[in-house]
């Protein structure tokens, strides 16, 4: 901290600054900025019209709190972070999504005879919530968010980050209730979730979502629905190739980030 | 909700950063204090950069509504650095904003710095001043400089809010400031 | 002593705010702006033009929301048309759209909050700019009120809120009268007054007499073409008394209007 002004300083600097050089009325206002005490002190210097003018404020200030609302307390200070990651907008969709995986497990209970609906359907799963997180149509600002910086990858990667923190644990609980491999349930998951935003910086998430889903349903969910038998890509083995699949698409979305900056376009 | 102190305590101990949690917490006897302590310093400060009292008393108002109304997200940011330096900047942001509203009428003017007044030699016992040679410098840079500096590097604003506080066009605050900086390394080296 | 950052110190590098030339943006396929030069600094400017003319492109375009197919846009000085760094531009921007979609259960502050942190704000700065965005568009009262209790006037002027928030050097508003009441109006000129003191403001409407009340220059739209670019006054003396119209601006509107049309025609 600079050293305190003289009396004199303070004075002169209450009383509009004449008698003091620029370089001194700096120093002043540096050294009033850090220094409670010496506030005090001009405080106690200053002239009749300064008081009259606090007095005015004063009275404008009283007027104005007792006509307006009281200030509102903001005790969550983590729900700034909280809306950012878990946009509420989604929730609809995640809730729908654990629903239908709810189902599938409770199906698969009672006829047990059928290949693990939850295990065809985990894959897919996290799409739909996928697509309305970088929807402009199903987010109500989605043509403001577009026009942020912050609009992009991080963003989208944010919010599917939400969307399989709710998605993934559900599954997790359900294949460790029917003994399935953890990894058979969650990799593909994963996988398609890369894949649907690697496609997605090409052609737009939702139609990416869409186009996958509908693959998936046609070529393998169907067939196995009729064979009653597991298919290939979901036999205990193939864990590895899922992880690969992960690797390489994340690697993917990672390298087209700068498509992620604006929707082009055609969507 | 209104938290009440225990009504007796005295708020003397307390500092700045500490009344502005208080005021968070909608404590009007803790805010009181802070206009208190604070406002005959920014009104003082205020006066030297605009020379209508009204738009002064507007801008104080509402700096100090600001507070007030805003208190309960206000908490976090004041605790980082001064709390005194925060209040400094809603002031020179409503000040700004003040000036926009009059940016049509020529009445409302910036106060120009003080002239150079060479102290006398009583004076020159003043401690405490920014290093001499800083000074010095700064004394030899012609007015309309000194203005830009004041209000770039003393008030926080940036060239384009500086531009609107001084009436000139952003691209002469630029130069200005530019000008200044040469200046200044020059005279200090 | 604060400061003085390094960029503050260094001149402009651009001359226009915006700068356009030969700009063409698709509106799905259809071609909304087609061809149009475009050169905008410091003011308030308004963007008139019969419905279709292209307009709600031509923001969205400037916005960086939609990529041009055409031509050269250039924003703060950096280009906007190829693949661009947009994220330094979009801090100085400040958007409303024609249909402002916001979260019903957020409060105004929170909203414009949100907005702060989508802006990339220093997070220290994001609370006072907030109370401040919401001072100057007066709806202090109204601050923590949730958005979905708002009327049409008090929305819009939240929606203000959310794009001054961060003080942009390009406000684009579209549409931001729609709802308002005359005594609103007029309160939302003199806002836009001062925001054209030291940043470049876009108003796009269909009310000509607010353009003549509180903007400077007009910039007139007709098939995704500029028809005309010129002070107000320009615009009024375009006009003669046999053209349709209840006021100078609206003759001098019309009679551009109808010549364009007459040339396109030929």
């Amino acid at each position: 901290m600079t050293m305190h002004p003289s009396s004199a300083a303070i004075a002169q600097y209450a009383a509009g600054g004449r008698g003091l050089d620029e370089a001194a009325v700096w120093s002043v206002e540096i050294h009033l900025e850090e220094c409670a005490d010496c506030r005090a002190r001009l405080a106690g210097r200053a002239a009749g019209d300064t008081l009259a003018l606090l007095d005015r404020v004063a009275a404008g200030l009283d007027r104005e709190i007792a006509a307006g609302p009281a200030p509102v307390r903001r005790a969550r200070r983590w729900s700034g972070p909280r809306r950012r990651w878990l946009v509420v907008a989604l929730a609809p969709w995640a809730t729908m999504t654990v629903a239908v995986l709810l189902c599938a497990s409770v199906l698969n209970r009672l006829l047990p005879g059928l290949p693990s609906l939850v295990l065809l359907l985990a894959p897919v799963a996290p799409l739909p919530a996928v697509a309305a997180a970088w929807s402009r149509r199903l987010d109500p600002a989605g043509e403001l968010i577009s026009s942020t910086p912050v609009a992009g990858l991080t963003m989208l990667l944010r919010r599917t980050l939400g969307v399989l923190a709710v998605i993934v644990p559900v599954l997790a609980l359900i294949g460790a209730g029917t003994g399935t491999s953890l990894a058979l349930m969650l990799l593909p998951c994963l996988a398609f979730t890369a894949g649907t935003l690697a496609v997605g910086a090409l052609v737009g998430v939702p139609r990416a979502a869409a186009g996958l889903g509908a693959l998936w349903a046609l070529a393998v969910v169907a067939p196995t629905l009729i064979t009653e038998d597991l298919p290939v890509v979901l036999r205990p083995g193939s864990a590895a190739v899922w992880a690969l699949a992960t690797a390489v698409l994340a690697g993917a979305v990672v390298r087209r980030a700068a498509d992620f900056r604006r929707l082009t376009s055609h969507s | 909700m209104v938290v009440l102190p225990d009504v007796g305590r005295s708020l003397d101990a307390l500092d700045e950063a500490e009344l502005v949690r208080r005021t968070a917490a909608g404590d009007r006897r803790a805010f009181d204090e802070l206009y208190r302590r604070t406002s005959p310093w920014l009104a003082v400060r205020l006066r030297r950069r605009c020379a209508d009292d009204d738009v002064v008393a507007d801008v104080m108002q509402e700096t100090y509504l600001a507070v007030w109304r805003a208190a309960g997200s206000f908490a976090g940011a004041a605790t980082s650095g001064s709390a005194v330096g925060w209040l400094w900047t809603i002031a020179a942001n409503r000040l700004v904003d003040a000036f926009r509203r009059r940016a049509r009428q020529p009445q409302v003017s910036a106060v120009p710095p003080a002239e150079t007044v060479v102290p006398a030699a009583e004076d020159e016992v003043l401690a405490g001043r920014i290093g001499q040679d800083l000074e010095r410098a700064l004394l030899a840079l012609p007015p309309e400089m000194r203005e830009v500096l004041r209000a770039m590097a003393l008030d926080g604003l940036s060239a384009r809010e500086t531009a609107v506080l001084l009436g000139v066009p952003e691209n002469t605050v630029r130069s200005r400031a530019r000008r200044a900086r040469i200046a200044l390394r020059e005279a200090l080296s | 002593m604060r400061m003085v950052r390094a960029a503050d110190t260094a001149p402009t590098a651009y001359p226009w705010i915006v700068q356009a030339d030969g700009l063409r943006v698709k509106a799905g396929t259809h071609l909304a702006v087609d061809g149009l030069d475009l050169a905008l600094g410091t003011g308030v400017h308004a963007l008139l033009g019969p419905n279709g003319a292209g307009k709600t492109t031509l923001m969205r375009a400037l916005a960086t929301v939609v990529k041009p197919v055409g031509g050269t846009l250039t924003v703060l000085g950096a280009p906007v048309h190829g693949r661009a760094e947009l994220r330094r531009v979009r801090r100085a921007l400040g958007y409303l759209p024609q249909h402002f979609g916001f979260y019903p259960r957020f409060t105004v502050r929170e909203f414009v909050e949100y907005v702060a942190w989508l802006k990339e704000m220093p997070k220290p700065e994001v609370p006072a700019a907030v109370q401040r965005a919401i001072d100057r568009v007066g709806l202090a009262a109204k601050a923590d009120a949730r958005m979905k209790t708002l009327s049409g006037g008090m929305l819009r002027r939240a929606g203000i809120a959310q794009a001054i928030v961060n003080d942009p050097e390009l406000l684009l508003l579209d549409e931001p009268t729609v709802g308002l009441d005359p005594e609103q109006r007029l309160d939302f000129r003199e806002l836009l007054r001062d925001l054209g003191v030291d940043s470049c403001v876009l108003v796009s409407t269909h009310l000509v007499e607010d353009v003549v009340a509180a903007c400077t220059d007009v910039v007139l739209l007709n098939e995704g073409r500029l028809v005309h670019s010129g002070t107000t006054a320009s615009l009024i003396a375009e006009g003669g008394s046999s053209d349709a119209g209840d006021s100078p601006a609206e003759r001098g509107y019309s009679a551009l209007l109808r010549r364009h049309r007459a040339e396109a025609g030929r």
